[in-house]
């Protein structure tokens, strides 16, 4: 799969969790290559990069880590957006 | 500074009595900075109201890292406005909280531009905590201090800053070197250490001896403890030394858990093979005892604070592992570790009590540790043990053996 | 001013660079050390080589302007070089013996507090308290000072059997890893949690939040979308309210401290040990804490008076008996003391050889 394609992928995913369930870096690598059927550490470089520049971010609350969308304040903090 | 005096009676009272005080420290920070005054003005008043008023860590960071920056806001932030936000940033400590001043200053000097000029040195992690900052200046203090090769600790759900003691750096007793050691791991697993990846945290401590000074044992998922496999070796003149100072039959003989030591008034015995290695007579008479022969480490895993069901102290899991660079094999095992772990966990269990639920057997088989008698204070008392088919075989096999040989090997 | 370009995953400085001459050459070649004074030894290499160190308190929380401080004292006698303990002292690495004693002089004269070296009481690791952290039942910088104040002459120049670890955790998640030391004092809610519903729905996860209690004295509520918490199970860890703010453990009425002894980590003699409870509860008495300070005081007399040379505190109860301690402070036993969580069955006696 393409890199873009699969980084599509993974942010469809955490789209779909939000609000819904915390996720952790496992479960994103674990629930997208198996429901694209992309080794896992294709997933964890993709999601990394997608880290990296802001498209999503680790986030921390109820003294566990885990990965989301990030907000726009985040975003504006960052220089990501205006 | 503009800043608004705050009247604080109650924290003054402790800047009394003998002791260094941590208000003088923070009213000197407060001199020339706002938010260390608030601070000064925020703690009075959970002085006289009795309770705190920090909200729960907030989701701050910087791009790309998972941990290091503690979020940290005020509930009463319009009343102090220089603590609305107040967050905590990790700095990665040298091994061996080893410094020099101008390390020290240039610490300095980049929180004073960003922060409230206020730190622990140390956090009980190990790390280096600069003690509050807004989230604007995170980014900014992230390139000031990793330009100058000072990078973030651990946080959240991610392996913790190892830490370590003095161990050969300052210290006679180290089996291995503690200091090296630490910079190695902490290098080897960057990933792991800043990009939470984790079921909880994970925190690796090394002492260099049963001594342990940084307190592995209780505060490590990973503890590391140092010792040796050879004899203690004796000094015999500087055992009469000691003589003439202590009553080494009272103070050492005596108080050797495995009575394996004896003194006529003339010459100190061991008896090496009931030697547990306590460490209790070598700290007694340094100067006239020594380990000698091979040198390495026990490794320890599981300790954990209260939450949620009870504290742990780390068991042994490997009785003896020689640790030299590169340290090819306890990198492995760790990974082997962090595989299992990773597989059994659920969010917020640390792997001490993984182990408790999944078994120590599925953990030992997991990273091909072999049971040993050193793992246990005694075995089981309770006839409830699982069998799997492959154990009965190889019981059955080894009695087919025993037809054959005409020997029982138990 | 434009911002140095950031670098990812450099790590830790290298330590070699902070290490005296003195410690390069001898790295790992170090024969023995001695104690010089209560804050004051000398270490001796094989090469016959020697380092001096001097050891002082620090209250953990620093201003920058005392590190600068430190830099400086460091830079006239020490060739710059200091370190820290992990009980957050701070250690001055002194590579020439003329340097000993003016070193020594300018830190009293600074009124540093020097000490802790030996058969002593030495700093109080601790944790954050109201200083810094949501969770905070008490403030620990305020009940070390206060405490340490107190027992200051065992830090500077009075000898114990041996040493005597203390501690400070202001809640029970205890980051002060309070549960292995001689005596320590741990914070505790005493109240059932109040939950505000209106904001549970938005801000908390159900399943994690009744997975979160270790006695399941949470359930669900759905009426309220919320839950609702069975007073007769929570011991108030506030394990609940660390993964949902709505729910509220603060109550500066109930929140107090209790104190436990007899902890250890070395393996030096006896295994290490966990500290157990004596003292379940004493209300927050900022800014002194008095009768925390005096409890404390108390049970390190009463050791001083009672124990052999080089037994530390748990070592000495086990050999006469917690029913002796008992006795010989005059703590009242309480309900409190016996383990109804998870150490039961390991802690009661099953014999009826005990003392009077
Ligand atoms: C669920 C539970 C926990 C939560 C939510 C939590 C939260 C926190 C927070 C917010 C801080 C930062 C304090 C500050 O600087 O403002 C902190 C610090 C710390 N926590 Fe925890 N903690 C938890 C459990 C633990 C446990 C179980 C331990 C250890 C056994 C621990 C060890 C530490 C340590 C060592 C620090 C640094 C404290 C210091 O340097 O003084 N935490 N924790
Ligand atoms: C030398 C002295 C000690 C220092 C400086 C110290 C410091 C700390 C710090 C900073 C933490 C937070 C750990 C972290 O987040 O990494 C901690 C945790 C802890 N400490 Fe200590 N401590 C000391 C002694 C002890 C002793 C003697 C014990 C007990 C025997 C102990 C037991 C613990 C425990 C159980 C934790 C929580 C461990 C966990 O679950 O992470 N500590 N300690
Ligand atoms: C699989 C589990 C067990 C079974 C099937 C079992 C069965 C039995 C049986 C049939 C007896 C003899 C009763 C009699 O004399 O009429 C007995 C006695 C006893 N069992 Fe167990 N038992 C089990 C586990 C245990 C365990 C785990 C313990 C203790 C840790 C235990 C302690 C005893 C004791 C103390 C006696 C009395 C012995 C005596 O009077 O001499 N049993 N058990
Ligand atoms: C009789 C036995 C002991 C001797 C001779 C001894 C000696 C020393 C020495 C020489 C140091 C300084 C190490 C250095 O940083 O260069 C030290 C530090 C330390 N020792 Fe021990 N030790 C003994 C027992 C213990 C015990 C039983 C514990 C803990 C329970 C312990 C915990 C520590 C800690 C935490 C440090 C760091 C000191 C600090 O941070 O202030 N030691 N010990
Ligand atoms: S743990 Fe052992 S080797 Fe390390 S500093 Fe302490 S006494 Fe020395
Ligand atoms: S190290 Fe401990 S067990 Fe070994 S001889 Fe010395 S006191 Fe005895
Ligand atoms: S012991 Fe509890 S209240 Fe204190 S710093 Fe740690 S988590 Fe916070
Ligand atoms: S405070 Fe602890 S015991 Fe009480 S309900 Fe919350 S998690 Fe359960």
């Amino acid at each position: 799969m393409e890199k873009e394609e699969l980084k599509n992928k993974i942010y469809a995913f955490c789209e779909a969790a939000k609000g819904k369930k915390k996720l952790k870096e496992k479960d994103i690598i674990k629930g997208v290559s198996e429901a694209e059927s992309v080794p896992g550490d294709e997933v964890k470089k993709a999601l990394r990069e997608m880290i990296d520049v802001g498209k999503l971010m680790y986030s921390y609350g109820g003294g566990a880590s885990s990965v989301e969308i990030p907000s726009e304040e985040y975003l504006r903090e960052k220089g990501l957006i205006k | 500074m503009a800043g608004k005096k705050y009247n604080t009676p109650l924290i003054d009272d402790l800047e009394k009595g003998p002791w260094p005080s941590f208000v003088t420290e923070m009213k000197k920070a407060a001199k020339n900075n706002e938010m260390a005054n608030d601070a000064l003005g925020h703690l009075e008043k959970c002085y006289s109201t009795k309770r705190g008023y920090w909200k729960h860590g907030g989701i701050v960071g910087v791009l790309g890292y998972g941990g290091g920056v503690i979020g940290r806001y005020s509930e009463i932030g319009d009343e102090f406005p220089g603590v609305a936000h107040f967050h905590t940033v990790r700095i990665n400590q040298p091994s061996g909280f080893f410094y020099n001043s101008k390390a020290l200053r240039e610490i300095c000097d980049i929180w004073d531009k960003y922060g409230s000029g206020l730190t622990n040195v140390h956090g009980s992690t190990g790390d280096l905590v600069l003690l509050g900052t807004k989230t604007e200046a995170l980014e900014p203090i992230f390139a000031e201090y990793s330009s100058r090769g000072w990078d973030l600790g651990g946080s959240g759900s991610a392996l913790r800053t190892p830490s370590c003691c003095v161990g050969p750096g300052r210290c006679e007793w180290s089996n291995y070197d503690t200091l090296d050691l630490t910079y190695a791991l902490t290098q080897e697993f960057q990933d792991e250490l800043h990009r939470p990846t984790f079921s909880y945290k994970f925190k690796i401590k090394s002492s260099g001896c049963a001594c342990d000074c940084v307190a592995a044992l209780a505060r490590a998922d990973l503890s590391i403890i140092g010792t040796w496999k050879g004899d203690i070796k004796i000094d015999q003149a500087e055992v009469k030394n000691y003589a003439k100072k202590m009553d080494i039959n009272a103070e050492v003989v005596n108080m050797c858990p495995t009575q394996c030591m004896s003194y006529d008034g003339k010459e100190l015995k061991i008896n090496n093979a009931e030697c547990n290695r306590c460490m209790h007579c070598i700290t007694r008479m340094t100067k006239a005892l020594r380990p000698s022969g091979e040198r390495g480490a026990t490794l320890c895993m599981g300790s954990k604070a209260p939450i949620v069901v009870g504290s742990l102290l780390s068991w042994v899991i490997v009785p003896f592992i020689k640790l030299e660079p590169p340290y090819t094999e306890l990198k492995e095992l760790i990974r082997k570790i962090w595989d299992w772990w990773d597989e059994n966990g659920k969010p917020r269990e640390r792997i001490g009590e993984v182990i408790e639920i999944k078994g120590m057997r599925s953990f030992l088989e997991a990273i091909g540790v072999p049971p040993q008698p050193q793992q246990i204070k005694e075995p089981r008392k309770d006839p409830f043990m699982f069998y799997t088919d492959a154990d009965i075989e190889g019981f059955k096999a080894k009695e087919a053996e025993e037809k054959k040989t005409g020997k029982y090997k138990f | 001013m434009a911002l140095p370009q950031r670098k990812t995953d450099v790590g830790p400085p290298h330590y070699k660079q902070f290490l005296p001459p003195v410690i390069q050459k001898n790295y790992g070649k170090w024969k023995y050390h001695e104690v010089i004074t209560p804050g004051s030894m000398v270490h001796v290499a094989e090469s016959g080589d020697k380092l001096w160190t001097v050891r002082c308190a620090s209250p953990r929380i620093l201003s920058t302007d005392t590190i600068r401080e430190i830099a400086d004292v460091a830079d006239k006698y020490c060739g710059g070089y200091v370190r820290f303990t992990t009980r957050n002292n701070v250690e001055f690495l002194v590579s020439e013996e003329k340097q000993l004693e003016p070193l020594m002089k300018e830190l009293k004269s600074k009124k540093y507090t020097i000490g802790g070296i030996g058969p002593r009481i030495t700093n109080v690791v601790h944790t954050q308290g109201w200083v810094h952290c949501h969770g905070a039942c008490t403030d620990a910088s305020g009940l070390v000072k206060s405490m340490m104040d107190e027992l200051y002459d065992y830090f500077t120049t009075k000898e114990l059997p041996n040493k005597v670890r203390l501690a400070v955790a202001c809640c029970v998640n205890m980051c002060g890893a309070v549960h292995c030391s001689d005596i320590a004092v741990v914070a505790v809610h005493t109240k059932v949690p109040v939950i505000n519903h209106d904001t549970f729905k938005n801000m908390c996860e159900l399943p994690t939040v009744i997975g979160s209690c270790p006695t399941r004295a949470i359930s669900p509520d759905p009426a309220k979308k919320s839950i609702k918490i069975n007073e007769e199970k929570c011991m108030y860890c506030g394990n609940c309210f660390t993964v949902c703010p709505p729910i509220d453990i603060k109550n500066p009425e109930r929140d107090g401290v209790a104190i436990v002894v007899g902890g250890k980590i070395n393996s030096l003699r006896s295994n290490p040990k966990f500290s157990k409870l004596v003292i379940p509860y004493i209300s927050n008495e900022p800014p002194r804490w008095p009768k925390v300070v005096a409890a404390i005081k108390h049970i390190v007399e009463v050791y001083a008076k009672n124990a052999r040379k080089h037994e530390r505190i748990g070592e000495w109860i086990e050999r006469i008996g917690w029913e002796k301690f008992f006795k010989l402070t005059g703590i009242d036993f309480t309900f409190q003391c016996i383990d109804d969580f998870t150490f039961m069955r390991d802690t009661m006696r099953t014999a009826s050889t005990f003392k009077w």
